[in-house]
């Protein structure tokens, strides 16, 4: 966890349910990166992404007042936004510009391949793409436990999923990082 | 443990997440395998590498926005948008819907035989007193036609008007016959106020009662049409005289459904030669054949009879009072 869940307080709980917009603020600037991070990995587009994470905050906003209480309030979160962003990555709409963005992405890179000086930046975008082609149900777990830092217990909470399919597709998912990004490693 | 079994847990061994009878069979494989040992190391490398990537931030500005956009709007703001602000997308979708309507409208109108028959039922009722009107105005009493008949030589100008008639007649969209309303046919179609035109007032006075009695006089005919343009130029009585204009000359305009055309065409001039009358007219089009002819008014019923033979029939018009020749026109399709 990068903070303590301070937002879980009972108190904090009951003015978000009554519906009080100071404290739907507070829940937002809590929370903007995890959700953000969590979109803009998943789909590859900040602009998309803080599209994406916006809805996500305002899907959370309609459920507040039916929210139990009974997980966590990062983990609700989580699962709003994963669901989310699985969703739009299914739609066949989303495919088609996925394609177009990928194509753009390894002209890019391309262009600017054997420079030393940009030899970290280049780490980076190879970790980036690296984890952008990964498929998706694999990038998920990923990003979840290796980039937010969540346990197993809470990726199979947040994604519905069993504890060893949790298990299983982290591991396959590193699997693959590890090879594409084989030349990186010492 | 195998080299397989081994790798599929090293993800959970480095997260420390497995239960501890596991963790010990794996730390067992890994003491006498380097190439396990070699993938452990090569995995924690990379989820090494993974943790150097920098948290995403969310823009600067996001807050903000998310809870503008989660704010409620005012009522005002949500009834407007609810009745009148997507005018952009309402109007195209109502005019659409419209168009729609009317065509279903007219679509079902010319697949019902039974609203067809509804509407010509209307005519005749209506038709009164628009007969009256045009006994009024100077039109030849049908007893005055009696004589009239076998017009045997119509001049070019009621030709024309005929030829005008029944193209008017085949080019009508909707079947003329109004379903409900009384007003003349096509008053939009023939709109020019004959009082504004006296010459053309003239001109279609005097072909009509021609086409009607050729046996009166011209002269007579002109005098006529000048008292009728004098009249219509006093009072302005627009509708009126549009009604009279539009009204057929033919007694009987009627429609056959056929299925061979030619046939039809042959059995028809047969039929009209047994029952005594005369074609005087007949005309080819795309789609249909348009036929004029003079039946004795004293053989009609048997003529509608054997019609009926030759392909369904529907009456378009049909005059209350029919004269000793009955002028009608068929249209074969």
């Amino acid at each position: 966890m990068r903070e303590a869940e301070a937002g879980d307080a009972p108190r904090f709980l009951d003015r978000l349910r009554a519906g009080e917009a100071a404290a739907f603020e507070e829940l937002v600037t809590m929370y903007q990166h995890r959700v953000f991070g969590v979109a803009l990995r998943m789909l590859g587009n900040a602009a998309e992404a803080q599209d994406a994470a916006q809805e996500a905050f305002l899907r959370a906003h309609r459920g507040l007042a039916g929210f139990r209480g009974d997980a966590k309030l990062s983990t609700w979160l989580y699962a709003i936004t994963s669901r989310l962003c699985l969703n739009r990555l299914a739609s066949a709409e989303r495919r088609l510009v996925r394609h177009g963005e990928e194509t753009l992405l390894r002209l890019a890179d391309e262009g600017r391949r054997p420079d030393g000086a940009l030899e970290r930046s280049e780490l980076e975008a190879a970790l980036h793409r690296a984890i952008a082609e990964l498929p998706e149900e694999r990038r998920i777990v990923v990003v979840l436990r290796d980039l937010e830092g969540l346990s197993y217990e809470e990726i199979a909470k947040v994604l519905d999923l069993e504890l060893g399919t949790v298990r299983s597709r982290l591991h396959r998912g590193r699997a693959d990082l590890k090879d594409k990004l084989e030349r990186f490693l010492p | 443990m195998t080299c397989h079994d081994a790798r599929a847990s090293l993800s959970a061994f480095l997260d420390e997440a497995l239960a501890p009878d596991e963790r010990r069979e794996v730390e067992a494989h890994l003491e006498g395998c380097a190439e396990c040992r070699r993938e452990l190391e090569r995995l924690r490398q990379t989820v090494a590498l993974l943790h150097r990537v920098e948290p995403a931030r969310a823009p600067v500005g996001f807050v903000d926005r998310v809870a503008a956009a989660a704010r409620p709007r005012p009522w005002y703001r949500r009834a407007a948008a609810a009745v009148f602000l997507p005018l952009s997308v309402k109007l195209p979708v109502e005019a659409t819907a419209l168009a729609m309507v009317a065509l279903l409208a007219v679509y079902v109108f010319e697949r019902t035989p039974a609203l067809q028959q509804a509407a010509r039922e209307e005519a005749p009722r209506q038709e009164q007193p628009k007969a009256q009107l045009a006994d009024k105005l100077g039109r030849p009493e049908p007893s005055a036609r009696r004589f009239a008949r076998p017009a045997p030589s119509p001049t070019p100008r009621g030709e024309d008007r005929r030829d005008a008639l029944m193209s008017r007649d085949a080019h009508a969209p909707v079947p003329p016959p109004d379903v409900s309303v009384p007003a003349p046919p096509a008053p939009a179609a023939a709109p020019p106020p004959v009082a504004a035109t006296p010459p053309a007032a003239k001109t279609e006075a005097l072909s009509e009662s021609k086409v009607g009695s050729v046996a009166s006089p011209e002269a007579e005919n002109r005098q006529k049409a000048a008292e009728q343009a004098a009249r219509s130029l006093a009072t302005p009585p627009a509708p009126r005289l549009a009604a009279k204009r539009a009204q057929p000359t033919a007694d009987v305009i009627a429609r056959v459904a056929v299925k061979d055309r030619g046939a039809a065409e042959r059995d028809l001039t047969q039929l009209i030669a047994r029952v005594g009358g005369s074609e005087t007219q007949r005309r080819e089009e795309a789609d249909s054949t348009i036929v004029e002819a003079l039946i004795p008014q004293a053989r009609y019923a048997e003529f509608s009879e054997s019609l009926a033979r030759i392909g369904p029939w529907q009456v378009e018009t049909e005059r209350p009072d029919l004269p000793a020749q009955v002028r009608v026109i068929l249209r074969l399709q």
